[in-house]
Parts: structure tokens; sequence; C-alpha cells
């Protein structure tokens, strides 16, 4: 890629909207070099495909110019374009055998019959399958499909060869091979690709420059080291590779603070106290004696994977909020002379709620019912006798039928129970809640029906419409063996958590330091762009 | 699979039956003289030898053959282009057009041939409408055209829903690539679009050949006594004359000659598929 590589294709602010007024692509532009491996990379749905579509010339856009040797091909048809492109399902033509498939676009053009068979024979030595000349397309693997496939389209001496998910099919394994396989097919036919991927490592492996792509922007344009050293926002940092994404400040050239710590650092160019994000990446952290650490924390769980171990460290816990749990094994009420049962459990109810009381309320709360012992038939609750008053303490309610059945439970009245984190910008709220022994032998998602009967939630103090996800629900009792009593369960979200790929095991649960240096600490202003 | 063998034990018996027994009667018919008592055979190929040497028998087989040929070509001709264009219509509009298509079906066959004898006759609605311009009235009824329009009439949505499904089939990728590669739409539909509705169009083929060559009450209705077809001499053999021997000769043949040609269009079907090697 060097000074005396030429422009060869240009995108000029395309923007391609659809009749149901989606927009793919919001104003696209890219240069593409002779004889570059050029990926385009991003999640699906993010317009990708969409921009090869345009320069195969399957598509229109809406706005914009796309330029190849200088001149506009937008009004060129397909056929006429110089560029081949393999199919993400290959598209071989099935009525052919392989020689008919590669020779296709050869015998369109009327190329005389021994020129046919020499760049064809040329082009099944490129691909490794000499001697398939015979065979049918359908009967070969997905591997071999694919080599046809790009057989085809060389054997046009393309000056550009677009590739849409070609390795999307194939296994793993094969995947890898075919990697190589393109790259060194590339260089030796010696011109541009473009290849189209969501598959990031498939892109870090084999391109010259990536193109980052997400909903339908380019977020950055980059070799495959200045993408993953120096992403421009936290998109980029996510979409390739493993990574930490840590808030921080600027406080000086060469200096950030996060985690209330100072660290020195290779960037410049900020503000001072300039809010940042930090990226490290997983393989540039290490664990080391507690003592050691440049951070301090907990191991919660490592995994091995071969060459080294994931290990993910908890440097802060979340926010957290513990609540009463109270267990009872409520028997209805047997009266005898009326043959009535009636039942009822104690209920929690906040000061709020407490203000604002009926009967048929009260009713629901405490979730009482009455019945003829025989026949099961309901029978009407009567009287609710109450005196809760909107202050915390504990009252007693009584229900009764006309018959005289009645039944007596507890109610607590309670301030609303919430936990407050500056730290992380949020909140967390969970209620003190009564339940019933087999409600919670039967729970099949014990974790989840906990935080249902405390109205478990979380929330960003920014913007109290955005939830933030509990991920830890602890308690200390066996649901199997569970007694009537008091327990304690606790909700917490997510703390700060240090993704580490290292080759050294660590015990989960111990305390650990990390290391890092400062030259791997990234910087990158806060929602970035380009 | 093994335990599944006996549950399809009652399907062979039914086949037995209902399938393989009345064959090997009409073999045995066709292979003996007539007045046969339950258990003595006199075998003979007198059956035969009648078909073949009667030069009004190998007329009238002649004539079947010939026209089930051009009903079918026609069909082919007419069929082709409409599937081509239905496949080519959004979604919704091609399920109105199949539904257009496959409704007259929904209507007993024989109930639609004589709907054609109104409009076809001499003072049919067909001639009414030709005299406005002062032509007429021409004679269609019990012509070979009026026979032929009525198979065509009655058998082209086979060929018309075999095609469109093997169109619809095709990964419309394929029609990318191929442009891709330089083809232009012409050079396309040949290399590409044709040979991939191929099967298509045989499996209509056979769809229609065979129903229009043993036809008997399309050639009885709008051929009048003219255009008398295998169908109908079979038909009147067993109906008419009472000759159940002759009858199942004749049956008989007709059944090798439809084997024959399936057999021929399988293999066209089995090398289209096989891209054209083998």
């Amino acid at each position: 890629m060097a000074e005396e590589a030429k422009k060869l294709i240009q995108f000029k602010n395309i923007v391609k909207s659809f009749e149901d007024g989606t927009v793919v692509l919001k104003g696209v532009s890219l240069d593409i070099y002779e004889n570059e491996f050029v990926t385009l990379l991003g999640p699906s749905g993010c317009g990708k495909t969409t921009l090869l579509r345009i320069l195969g010339g399957f598509l229109q856009p809406t706005e914009g110019k796309v330029l190849f040797d200088g001149e506009d091909i937008l009004s060129v048809p397909p056929y006429k374009r110089e560029i081949n492109t393999v199919f993400q399902k290959y598209a071989l033509f099935p009525h052919m055998n392989v020689y008919d498939n590669i020779a296709f676009g050869l015998t369109i053009k009327k190329e005389p019959k021994d020129v046919i068979e020499q760049k064809v024979m040329r082009m099944l030595r490129l691909v490794n399958l000499e001697g398939y000349g015979k065979r049918n397309v359908t009967e070969l693997s997905g591997g071999q499909q694919q080599r046809i496939a790009i057989a085809r389209a060389l054997v046009n001496e393309p000056s550009v060869l677009l590739l849409d998910e070609p390795l999307g099919a194939l296994d793993l394994k094969l995947r890898k091979e075919m990697q190589h396989e393109l790259k060194s097919i590339q260089q030796e036919v010696g011109i541009t690709f473009i290849f189209v991927t969501h598959d990031q490592e498939e892109a870090l492996t084999m391109s010259d420059k990536i193109v980052v792509i997400n909903a339908g922007e380019i977020q950055q344009i980059g070799t495959p080291t200045e993408i993953y050293r120096r992403p421009v926002n936290e998109f980029v940092a996510n979409f390739i590779g493993e990574t930490n994404i840590i808030e921080g400040v600027m406080l000086d050239d060469d200096l950030v603070m996060f985690e209330d710590k100072k660290f020195p650092c290779k960037a410049r160019g900020f503000e001072k106290n300039e809010k940042v994000d930090i990226v490290i990446r997983p393989e540039h952290l290490d664990i080391v004696p507690r003592g050691e650490g440049m951070l301090k924390g907990v191991v919660k769980s490592q995994l091995f994977k071969g060459m080294h171990y994931d290990t993910v460290v908890e440097t802060r816990a979340g926010t957290s909020i513990t609540v009463k749990m109270q267990v009872s094994q409520d028997k209805p009420v047997f009266n005898a002379e009326a043959g009535e049962k009636i039942s009822a459990s104690g209920f929690i109810l906040d000061v709020a709620d407490a203000a604002s009381l009926s009967d048929a309320k009260v009713i629901a709360l405490a979730s009482a019912e009455a019945w003829i012992a025989e026949t099961e038939e309901n029978v009407s609750i009567k009287t609710v006798d109450y005196d809760i008053k909107p202050e915390t303490g504990e009252y007693s309610v009584t229900f009764a039928t006309a018959a005289g059945t009645s039944i007596t439970v507890r109610a607590l009245v309670v301030k609303e129970n919430r936990v407050e984190s500056t730290v992380y910008q949020e909140e967390i709220y969970a209620m003190n809640f009564f339940k019933k022994v087999e409600d919670i032998q039967e729970s099949i998602a014990l974790d989840t029906d906990l935080k249902m009967w405390a109205t478990a939630s979380a929330w960003s103090l920014e913007d109290e419409n955005e939830q933030v996800e509990i991920t830890d629900v602890k308690y200390d009792f066996d649901p199997e063996t569970i007694t009537p009593g008091v327990y304690d369960v606790t909700f917490a979200t997510a703390g700060y958590e240090y993704k580490v790929s290292t080759t050294r095991a660590a015990e989960e649960g111990s305390e650990v330091g990390l290391v890092f240096r400062p030259e791997d600490i990234h910087v990158m202003k806060k929602g970035g762009h380009k | 699979m093994k335990q599944f063998r006996s549950m399809t034990y009652p399907y062979v018996a039914w086949i037995t039956v209902m399938i393989v027994v009345p064959m090997l009667l009409i073999v045995l018919y066709a292979f003996t003289q007539s007045g046969n008592d339950v258990l003595t055979f006199r075998f003979t190929f007198d059956n035969f030898v009648r078909f073949v040497t009667d030069k009004i028998f190998r007329a009238v087989l002649w004539r079947s053959l010939y026209i089930a040929f051009f009903t079918t070509l026609i069909c082919v001709l007419l069929g082709y282009p409409i599937a081509y264009a239905i496949a080519h219509l959004s979604e919704h509009g091609e399920t109105v057009m199949i539904l257009l298509i496959t409704m007259p079906t929904w209507v007993n066959m024989l109930v639609r041939t004589y709907a054609w004898l109104g409009i076809l006759k001499d003072d049919g609605v067909l001639n009414a409408f030709l005299g406005l311009f002062g032509i007429g009235p021409v004679t269609m009824l019990h012509t070979s055209f009026a026979v032929i329009l009525g198979m065509v009439y009655n058998f082209i949505p086979f060929m018309i829903l075999q095609i469109h499904t093997s169109l619809n089939k095709m990964d419309k990728n394929l029609l990318n690539a191929a442009a891709d590669l330089g083809a232009n739409n012409v050079q396309s539909f040949l290399r590409v679009t044709l040979p991939l509705s191929l099967p298509g169009v045989v499996s209509g083929i056979t769809l229609v050949f065979l129903p229009a060559v043993s036809s008997f009450f399309i050639p009885k209705l709008l051929g009048g006594g003219q255009y008398v077809l295998v169908g109908n001499v079979i038909e009147s053999q067993f109906l008419t004359s009472g000759d159940w021997n002759f009858g199942s000769a004749i049956s008989m043949i007709m059944a090798v000659i439809i084997m024959l040609s399936m057999y021929f269009t399988r293999k066209i079907d089995v090398s289209v598929a096989s891209g054209g090697k083998e």
C-alpha cells in the first residue's frame, strides 16, 4: 500500500433508503485502492452487504456516486462491470458441472474453446481442484463449492473481486483454512478483494484495511493493528475482540484517572479533566498477588481455554440491597360449627400504599379466601377488620365470614427500601415480602421469582427509564428444605469487572491484584466518532 | 426402520387387490379369446394382431397420439410464458393468479367441457359474436380444433403449475450470478432459467400428455362422431360391443406406449438434473 497505489473505487456519500423508510446507509464515503484486501466489517444489518451490492450493480443507491477508475459506474449494468462477485451461498449453477460453471463467463464472452480450456484449467489449479472439472457441483463439499465460486469469478480476470460473507457456511476448521487460502490467492492474482463479514477474527487475519460499519455509518477505517490497538469509540472497541471499557478522566497529558486512582499512560490531545473511555485489552492485564496490584479485586470466574485462562476479576462490588423474606406455612382455619374454612397470609406494604386502603385491596393483599369445607364452594368474606396507619409498624388484620369463621394475620407497613450508589450512578429497590414454604419449594427459577416477589429493580440515576440488570441474587437457605422463619435475600447489580486473559490460574473468590503497562491503556473520547 | 415394516402390510394388500389384480386381469383378457369360462383359458395373440393389422385402429392410434402431441405442445408454448410471468409477480399477485388458474378445476371437467359445446356450436356464443362483424357462422364443433381446444383448456393448469413450481424453486441469486459473470437478460434466461425449469416442463408434459392421449369424453363431446380416439375405442369395446378381450389388448398397447413415453421423459428429467452429463 505504498504511495504509488491508486484509487480504484470511490464511494461518494452513498445513501440508501428502502421504500418502507428504513435507511440502510447514511452517507458512506470510502476509497479503495488497487491490490488491497479490504474488509467491510459490521454486525448483521449494518449495511455492509448493501454497499457491496451497490458496487456489484445489483442495487441502486438513493443518493451518492460510485466511481470506478474515476468514472461514474452507476448507470453501468452488472454484466458490463469489471467486477465479479462470490455470493453468500456460492450460487453455483446446479445444472452444470464444475468446468462449465467456471467457463460460464468466458462462454458468454464467446472466447475460443481452447482459450477457455486453458483458463479454466489454470483456475482449477489455483484453487487446488485439478481434475474436478467433470464433477457435478452439487456433489462437492462446502469448501470445494466455495473454491469453485472463487474460480468462476476470478477466471474473468476482474480488477475487483467482491466476496459476500463467503465463509459463513463453512465449519470452523475449514473457515480457518480458507482464510489462509483466500489471502494467498489474493496475493497471487494481485487484484483488489472486497470482503464482507461480521466475523472480526476473519477481518483481522486477512485484511490490509478494515472498514468497521455500524448502523449504516463508517465507524473507523484502518489496518487491523490500528483498529485493534486504537479503536476510536466504544462500538469498535467492543466489536473487535474482547475488551474492558472503563470510564475515566484525563487529568493531564499522559495522566489518566479511573477507579479513583491516577495512572500514567500514553495519550495526548485531551482537555484537562475531560471525561474519557479507557480501553484495556484482556491480554494486556495480568494477575499478581494482591499487594503488588495496581488495582485490587476478587476473582469471580475462571474458564480454562487451553492456551490461557479467561478470568473475570471484580474490583468493586455492584450496588446491593438486602431484604427480609418471611416464610410461613399458613394452614386454613376450620370452623366446624359452620363447616367453613378460611385462609389468609400476612403481607407487607409501603407507607404510601397504607394511606389508601380499601377492604377489597386488603383481601387481595392477604389473598384471603373462605370456602365450605365439603363442597369447596366459595363463601364471601363479610367483614375485614383492620386499623392500618400510614406509619411504619406492625398491625393485625382480621377477616370473617357471615357465619363467624375468622382468621387474623399480620400486616407490616415499611418505608420504601432503596439504595443509591453514586459510583455507578444507579439506584436499586426491593421490598421485604411474605412467602409460603410451598411457593419456594415449587419455584423452578428461584432467582427470577425472588426478584419478582421482592419487586426488585435497579435503574440509572441519570435516566430513570434506563433499567440496570440485577445480576446477583444471594440467599443462605436451601430452597428444598426451607422451614418457616425470616431469611435475608440480597440483590445486587454488576460491579466493575475486568476480563483478564492470563496463563496464571487463580482460585474463584480469591483476592488478587491486576497490573498493566502505561502503553496498554488506550484512551478514547466520550461518544467518539471517526 | 424395521419395526415400521409391518405397518406397510395393509397398504401392500390394498395395492394388490385394487391395482395389481385388475392389471393382471387385463393382461389375462388381452391374451385370451372371448367366451372363456372361469377356469379354462384359450391363449391367443389375435387381439393384438387385429389391432396392428386393422387400418382403422392404426389410424385411431395415430390420431390420438397426434392430438395429444399438439395439445401438449400448445400447453408448453402457452403455459411457459404464463408461468414465467406469474413467477415474476409480487407475492400477492402470484397467489391471486395461481388461485385463478386452479379455480376452474374445482368444477367438474365434464361440465366445463359441456360449456364449450354452447360456445363453439354453429349458433353458439362465439359464432354470434363473429356474426356481429359479418363473419361466419364458422363450423368449429366436431373438428380437431375443438378437440384440441377442449384438451388444452382442461389440461393447461397442470402445465402452468408444474413450470411455476420449478421456476419458484430456483435460487434468485443464480440470476445475479449470471449477470455478474456478464450474461445479459436473454443469455441468463437461455443458460440458467430455462435449463433449470426443464424438470417442471417435463413433469408438465407427463401430466398433460397422459390424460390427453387416453381422454375419451372430450373427443366424444367436442369431436362428435368424427374424432374417435383410442379412449373412445376402448370405451366402446367394453360398453357397447362387449368385447372385453380386444378392449384389454388396446388398453395394454396404450399402457406400453405410455410407459415408454414416461421412461423417455424421465430420462430427459434425470439428465437435466445431473447437469446434462451422463
